[in-house]
């Protein structure tokens, strides 16, 4: 079992939870009801996939940070 | 052996304290608050109305930016004179020019908030240096 604390970017508000070994990025972030969410551990670190297990690659009592899905480019760019 | 009942007298004061705090234990411990604010406000960006100004932080460097928040919902987000690394990355032609060195980033999936956006950005910037 280990405690991560998900930092909602947008609004800052932080919410605790504890996950098990096998525990995806989308099993959190639907625990929190936060579906349109990605969740990394930082802005400078990739995305965890939805279907991404998280437990091996966080470390108890670590932050995380869930942000709103967004895309640099338009019809116009790659 | 003779022995003299002197009577009791008070322990030194600095016995007594070691004494009191043996037998006390540890104080109560004091929770700490977490600061909970939104990540543009951590990364040290200021808000006046509806813009924001502040740098994008990456391990590369801090790119001074500015976003518009528009009543619709649609978010603008502004950098200022890019560096030749991100002028060369595949995403370059998203970035439009808008005068006196400031860009705008075209999002194909616009974030909700400004924070999100920043994150995006600041992956983005990244990416460009370590695709050099």
């Amino acid at each position: 079992m280990k405690h991560l604390s998900v930092v909602v970017a947008g609004s800052g508000q932080i919410r605790d939870v504890e996950i098990q070994p096998g525990t995806t990025a989308g099993d959190i972030l639907h625990q929190l009801s936060l579906p349109d969410y990605l969740l990394s551990k930082g802005p400078n670190e990739p995305f965890f996939a939805a279907a991404e297990s998280v437990y091996e690659k966080v470390k108890d009592g670590e932050k995380i940070f869930a942000s709103t899905k967004a895309e640099v480019g338009a019809g116009v760019c790659a | 052996m003779r022995v003299e009942d002197l009577g009791n007298r008070p322990a030194p004061a600095s016995l007594r304290q070691l004494f009191a705090r043996v037998v006390r234990g540890h104080g109560p411990s004091t929770v700490v608050q977490r600061r909970q604010i939104p990540y543009w406000q951590e990364r040290g960006w200021t808000q006046k109305g509806r813009t924001y100004n502040g740098s994008y932080q990456t391990p590369y460097g801090a790119f001074y930016g500015q976003i518009d928040e528009h009543r619709g919902g649609q978010i603008d987000f502004l950098l200022y004179n890019p560096s030749d690394e991100i002028r060369r990355h595949s995403h370059w032609t998203c970035f439009q020019h808008r005068g006196n060195d400031w860009y705008i980033v075209h999002m194909a999936k616009q974030p909700g908030d400004a924070s999100s956006g920043i994150m995006t950005i600041e992956r983005l910037i990244k990416e460009a240096y370590e695709q050099q």
